[in-house]
């Protein structure tokens, strides 16, 4: 036993520091396990206004402005403009633009996407699964994720076409 | 006890025992080592039986230095208050977690002016969950792991190897003390006084004039039981956190809807929520008419399983009844470790389907009836000869600041409907219709005139409910807490350890009793970890067996507390 | 008569027979020296039968507990007024298991107080038996409530020793600093005691004399779609208000000693809308408690402590001692079990989670954190004696925090309506 004490000791302080580092660290940086600006972008799948589902990963290698968005919340309508202005601009440059809508059946979004006039891709979360797992409270929330699936910036509130530019800008340059 | 060893001392006994570097009393025949000790007439430190603690050394390293930094009682009664104290803090304004919905940053500040705004600002907003609290938290478990080990190994090894024949001074500085004469022959008396000793549970060991009598000894590890319960305590509740051990959501469930447990294959419906309410006669005079109080919160809930088609949101699940249980407040639905508690409820009616009719409102002839669901709606229904295509539809119905008619919540509270009708009498491109199903928003929002502006004077199509069984609503929701704590079991086994070991170690006693018989005179020195006065009363109650009056105020040798 | 009405009558009769009981146990104590017996025979005598009336009265409180048990269909713990007269039941229980430990009579000048007090503030609060709301209906209300009950009240008899002990060991004739300091703090304990006595008088006496103020404030709250409710909160002041809530308005005054008005309006960081009343309680509290403390050292003529000093002349110190550890390390596994374990496995089955850190088990967590460190002090630093009391008194103010204050300042899910 007498030999055996350094080693022992040695053993348990490491445990301590282990156990103790990871109970510290998940207090602090676990938070609410909402993504942040730097995190992996929670994976969901949805299904598509084109009757298919779709998944974040099918986007994989590409850089994605992902748009939670409500026919009921104005700046949400406002901002559509700039959303397709940009998706037309950027398309073709390895950039996608994907809106989600958060709790409304399919014909309200037909509707409004004929309504607004917009051809980017549009996905519906009824149960709002992604927007749990996004962590979304107020609408619009966009996040830029980059073309490697993490969380680039994060917009909440509603975007203008110059901020979305220069965003998406920093967005394929990395 | 935190004396400093001197750095030359002497720890061999002068019974010839090789003690360790700390130790207090020698480990063989308990005679006091260091010298200042050895002349002093004090009573006798017997904590730990004198022993060395594990880690004391003469020349400690660095490793050494942190080992006894947790090894120190002094520290861990330093951490216990910081604890104390910073639990206190968090006490003082309502923590984050207990709201669902604020933003914290401008929340304090609102509701409790400056000082609010310093305490969010402080990170007291969310004390229990700051890297300050959790620290000490494990520096706790530190504190026991480590102050355990140090001590519990030396204390084993001291009780198992006690001597039966003790150094006079051991004895004579106890804190129960007795030295007086006796005639017989000492291994006779010694035999004698074994008898009574034994019947009060004590276990006896004789060595010629000398004796050892000990019970209750399992009393010393209720100590370092608690400890290893805290310890496997707060090891589960460190394992709570890991990803799949634990999930807690709060979940609004429409009464007769089955809705998805969200990350689960799991579907909760709700047959039916009840709330009811004490009767005037339930309620004690000075209340009735002036106080509401609830009686019951019942969810009568079905849980349900997929077994396929899930992941999929292109097609409908199948699912698979596991489990049904009327959810009260303390009677959760429990299934496979999932758990559903009653946390709320809102009894505001929620439309979920009408069956309006087509009627000519000039001949009240009714051409046909169909189901317009508010999500997800058909979009086309024949009556009659009619057709009726949905074109647009406001769960919420308003205007927005152009003038366009918008829904401004994705929730039925005002659903207006927009149709386009065709078939005999009506022009060729058809009539537009607008329909409320609620009667209050039908005259707020003037139905009437909206249609007679779409279809002009001669319009004679209306669509109207023509019974209350064509309307389907659900008549309340219930709020659910739906959790899973796979760690559970473990946080129960810790605690039930803490209290057996807070059992043993408060509501017995290890005493032990030694005394030897030299040339006619008796010595006893007796010791207890606590409740003196009751073991002095025992030793009078042995001695009284033999023959021998003692008073128990005799026997005290001073400081015989606790 | 009604099960009810024979409930709180023996509940009265108990009442009465403690306070008999407390008087017996000062004569026992007080009257050795002047009664012409030896000392000890006529404690030992006297001792016996204020023992004997406390134990019936102790009786009569069971006999109230069980009748109203049955009575009301549910355990008489579930508002402030239950649990108080159910805590002064466990006190005398504690008190008698130490009791026929240590035989002490002394002790019974001690704790029978507390218990008498204690009902008495039980009294404040509403006394009608309510019907039980859902998240009360649970067995874990028979286990916790009584448990976590018991284990304070070991502490509190704990109190009572470390107090005596205090009264005992200090020395009260020096003039030397340390001792002039402890003699200060004993002094201050002993007011704060008297704060409370002082509370408990104003309360009956203004409402025996049927006192009530009316002030109204209305309350503006928006909700989110810009629409403003407006309700009007009233507050109704059993005591003449010295102090108006914060930005009220007077609905009804009764005028008190030519007082028609309130003196001056509560800060406004006291906004809770019963904020003021309860700040308004606290000074009438000290008010009187002032009063009651002035007139005592009017006919005593010297400090208090000193004054009851002589009282445990002869008794043990280290006996005390011992009694206030004894207590205390009888109470500590109870209250574990009681207040935490309990607690925890309750709020499991409510509410899904074992430890929520609401302010009530946040509270009681300190309790019990306050208490394993007297017990390491103790057991392994070797805190005995004056410290040792010192602790134990600080113990029992946190207990009295976690029951009451908690209540009075934090709301958190535990608290019971109608505190005062």
């Amino acid at each position: 036993m007498g030999k055996a004490r350094k080693p022992v000791q040695i053993i348990i302080l490491f445990l301590i520091v282990l156990l103790g580092g990871y109970a510290i660290g998940s207090s602090v940086f676990g938070g609410d396990g909402k993504p942040k600006e730097g995190s992996t972008a929670p994976s969901f799948e949805l299904l598509g206004l084109d009757g298919k589902s779709h998944t974040l990963d099918e986007y994989k290698g590409k850089a994605v402005v992902l748009n939670f968005w409500g026919s009921w919340c104005a700046p949400c309508v406002k901002e559509m403009p700039a959303l397709q202005a940009q998706w037309e601009k950027w398309k073709d440059e390895g950039v996608v633009v994907v809106g989600v809508n958060v709790g409304e059946d399919q014909m309200t979004v037909e509707n409004f996407v004929k309504l607004v006039d917009i051809n980017f891709p549009i996905v519906m979360d009824p149960g709002r699964d992604a927007v749990r797992s996004y962590g979304i409270s107020p609408m619009p929330t966009t996040f830029f994720i980059n073309a490697r699936g993490k969380v680039d910036s994060i917009h909440i509130g509603q975007l203008d076409l110059s901020t979305l530019d220069t965003q998406i800008g920093k967005l394929v340059k990395r | 006890m935190s004396s400093k060893a001197p750095l030359f001392t002497n720890t061999k006994c002068e019974c010839g025992h090789q003690n360790p570097v700390g130790t207090v009393l020698c480990e063989a025949c308990g005679k006091p080592l260091e010298e200042k000790e050895a002349e002093s007439s004090e009573n006798l430190e017997m904590r730990y039986d004198g022993v060395a603690r594990r880690s004391q050394r003469v020349n400690p390293g660095i490793i050494d230095r942190v080992w006894n930094f947790f090894s120190s009682v002094k520290i861990a009664v330093y951490l216990i208050v910081l604890t104390l104290l910073g639990s206190m803090l968090g006490t003082i304004l309502p923590q984050e977690s207990t709201f669902l919905n604020i933003d914290a940053s401008t929340y304090y500040k609102q509701e409790y002016g400056t000082a609010g705004d310093i305490y969010y600002k402080l990170g007291l907003s969310h004390t229990y969950e700051s890297w300050w609290f959790v620290t000490l938290l494990v520096m706790i478990g530190a504190s026991l792991v480590i102050c355990s080990l140090d001590r519990v190994l030396p204390l084993y090894k001291a009780l198992t190897r006690q001597k039966i024949r003790k150094h006079r001074q051991f004895l004579t500085r106890q804190k129960v003390v007795l030295v007086t004469e006796v005639q017989d022959d000492p291994e006779t008396w010694v035999e004698r006084v074994a008898g009574p000793l034994k019947k009060r549970g004590y276990r006896v060991k004789t060595d010629g004039g000398a004796l050892l009598a000990e019970k209750h000894r399992f009393s010393r590890w209720g100590p370092y039981v608690i400890h290893i319960g805290l310890i496997i305590f707060l090891l589960a509740v460190l394992a709570r956190g890991l990803p799949g051990l634990n999930m807690d959501q709060h979940l609004a469930f429409p009464q007769g809807e089955i809705t998805q447990i969200p990350d689960t294959t799991f579907y909760l419906e709700n047959k039916k929520f009840i709330v009811e309410f004490y009767t005037e006669e339930e309620m004690p005079e000075e209340f009735r008419g002036k106080k509401v109080l609830p009686k019951l919160y019942e969810t009568q809930a079905v849980l349900y399983e997929c077994t396929a088609d899930c992941g999929d949101p292109s097609k409908k699940p199948q699912l698979n009844e596991v489990a049904s249980h009327d959810i009260r407040v303390n009677s959760p639905l429990s299934y496979k470790g999932l758990k559903a508690y009653q946390f709320d409820y809102d009894l505001t009616p929620v439309l979920r389907s009408v069956q309006p009719e087509l009627k000519d409102s000039r001949t009240g002839e009714v051409y046909g009836k169909f189901k317009l669901t508010m999500k997800n709606p058909e979009r086309s229904f024949e009556a009659g000869p009619y057709t009726v295509t949905l074109k647009e539809k406001y769960m919420d119905f308003g205007l927005s600041d152009e003038g366009q008619p918008v829904s401004v919540s994705p929730y039925p509270n005002a659903p207006a409907f927009l149709f386009l009708i065709t078939g005999p009498d009506l022009p060729a491109e058809g009539q537009q219709y607008f329909y409320f199903p609620k009667q209050v928003d039908k005259t707020k929002f003037q139905q009437t005139a909206i249609n007679d502006k779409l279809g002009g004077g001669s319009r004679f199509l209306e669509l109207e409910v023509g019974d209350m069984k064509d309307v389907d609503f659900s008549e309340s929701t219930t709020y659910l807490n739906v959790r899973v704590d796979r760690a559970m079991p473990f946080i129960w086994v810790g605690a039930a350890i803490v209290m057996l070991g807070l059992v043993l170690g408060f509501y017995w006693q290890h005493r032990r009793v030694w005394l030897t018989v030299d040339d006619g005179v008796l010595t006893l020195g007796g010791h207890t970890n606590k409740n003196w006065f009751g073991f002095r009363r025992e030793i009078v109650g042995v001695l009284g067996k033999v023959d021998m009056a003692v008073d128990e105020k005799t026997l005290d040798n001073g400081g015989g507390l606790a | 008569m009604s099960l009810l009405d024979f409930s709180s009558d023996i509940f009265i009769a108990a009442f009465f027979l403690y306070s008999g009981a407390f008087m017996l146990y000062t004569i026992a104590i007080m009257g050795r020296k002047w009664s012409g017996r030896k000392p000890e025979e006529h404690t030992a005598r006297w001792g016996k039968i204020a023992f004997a009336a406390s134990s019936i009265g102790l009786l009569c409180h069971l006999a109230y507990f069980i009748t109203r048990w049955m009575g009301s269909g549910h355990i008489p713990v579930s508002n402030m007024y239950e649990f108080m007269t159910f805590l002064s039941m466990m006190v005398m229980v504690a008190f008698t298991v130490i009791f026929a430990i240590y035989r002490k009579i002394i002790l019974g000048l001690f704790a029978v107080p507390i218990s008498i007090i204690l009902m008495a503030y039980a009294a404040v609060f509403p006394q009608e038996v309510q019907p039980l709301i859902p998240s009360l209906k649970s067995i874990y209300l028979n286990i916790h409530v009584t448990l976590a009950a018991l284990g304070e009240s070991f502490f509190a008899v704990g109190f009572a020793a470390g107090l005596m002990y205090l009264l005992r060991t200090v020395n009260f004739g020096s003039k030397d600093k340390n001792d002039r300091k402890q003699q200060r703090l004993v002094e201050f304990t002993l007011f704060s005691i008297i704060v409370i006595l002082g509370f408990l008088v104003s309360v009956f006496a203004f409402r025996g004399a049927g006192y009530e103020s009316v002030f109204v404030r209305p309350n503006v709250t928006i909700d989110s779609p810009g629409q403003e409710n407006s309700t009007i909160e009233k507050v109704s002041y059993k005591m003449p208000p010295i102090v108006a809530p914060y930005d009220s308005e007077i609905e009804s005054f009764q005028s008190f000693l030519g007082m028609d008005k309130p003196l001056f309006e509560a800060p406004s960081w006291m906004n809770g809308v019963n904020a003021g009343r309860k700040f308004n309680t606290v000074i009438w509290s000290l008010i009187s408690g002032l009063l009651l403390y002035g007139l005592i050292r009017l006919i005593v003529r010297k400090p208090l402590g000193e004054a009851i000093h002589p009282v445990l002349d002869g008794i043990d110190a280290d006996d005390l001692d011992e009694i206030t550890y004894r207590a205390i390390a009888i109470g500590f596994p109870i209250f574990t079990l009681g207040a935490l374990i309990f607690a925890m496995i309750w709020a499991q089955v409510a509410w899904g989670r074992f430890w929520g850190w609401d302010p009530k088990e946040v509270w009681a967590l300190v309790t019990w954190l306050f208490y394993s460190a007297y017990l390491h002090l103790r057991l392994a630093r070797g805190w005995q004696g004056r410290k040792s009391a010192w602790l134990a008194v600080l113990g029992f103010l946190v207990v009295m925090f976690t029951l009451v204050g908690v209540n009075l300042v934090i709301a958190g899910l535990h608290s019971y309506a109608g505190t005062d």
